[in-house]
């Protein structure tokens, strides 16, 4: 039965898409969201909103940006528990 | 603010305006066309009319005053949250057309399923915009 539970206490752990992306372009000469957002292909806003965690990019885009640092996808996004940073 | 989420600021507030002048001013006066059917579509035809004029003027000074921005294809994001509002707009308007094209027919005079049939498109037009604001402010998008 310990996987029952262990089922239970995973459902209730709400988990979001996490990433690092601020730290990135502060790392990369400070780029700015625009910048980014003008090498991947979406606007400044929705770069913001990434890195909010406001919205979930497209697999594509999420390589994209992991590209556009010379990173590896998990190095860049993770599937984190709610307010863990 | 984004340029496509001030698209929706516009077009919303241009439907609450424009509408709520049809069905609180401009139908009254006509009697929503209980006596000739011609008058719906005449005072609905002009103030259609005048929302298609101020949207037309609206969305080319939004065009114009956000430069390369304004200029850009919407990206992913963007197409998701259209997408979501699109998919709530439908849901009203086949509600709104099941019950004018299916029910009311059986029941209610012409001028009465007209005007349930355009406030349908109406509502469903605010419901797609409201969607879409909400997404956009909320990042109700994934």
């Amino acid at each position: 039965m310990s996987w029952f539970w262990s089922a239970i206490a995973e459902a209730g752990v709400a988990k979001r898409l996490g990433n690092v992306i601020r730290a990135l372009r502060f790392h990369a000469g400070e780029m700015t969201q625009g910048e980014l957002g003008d090498r991947i292909g979406v606007t400044r806003q929705t770069v913001a909103a990434i890195e909010q965690g406001r919205y979930a990019p497209t697999l594509e885009t999420a390589f994209r940006i992991a590209d556009v640092f010379g990173k590896r996808l998990d190095e860049v996004f993770s599937w984190r528990e709610e307010g863990a940073d | 603010m984004a340029y496509r989420e001030k698209l929706a600021w516009l077009t919303l507030g241009l439907m609450l305006v424009a509408y709520t002048i049809y069905f609180a001013f401009v139908g009254p006066a006509v009697g929503f066309g209980q006596e000739r059917l011609m008058d719906v579509i005449w005072s609905f035809g002009w103030v259609a009319a005048g929302h298609g004029l101020a949207a037309l003027l609206g969305f080319a000074i939004l065009f114009f005053a956000s430069g390369r921005e304004g200029r850009g294809k919407p990206d992913e994001r963007d197409r998701a949250i259209q997408r979501r509002g699109a998919t709530a707009g439908y849901g009203v308007l086949l509600t709104g057309m099941i019950l004018v094209g299916v029910a009311m027919p059986f029941s209610e005079p012409p001028w009465k399923i007209v005007n349930t049939a355009l406030l349908a498109i109406v509502v469903a037009e605010v419901i797609k915009d409201v969607v879409v604001l909400v997404s956009y402010r909320r990042g109700w998008s994934g």
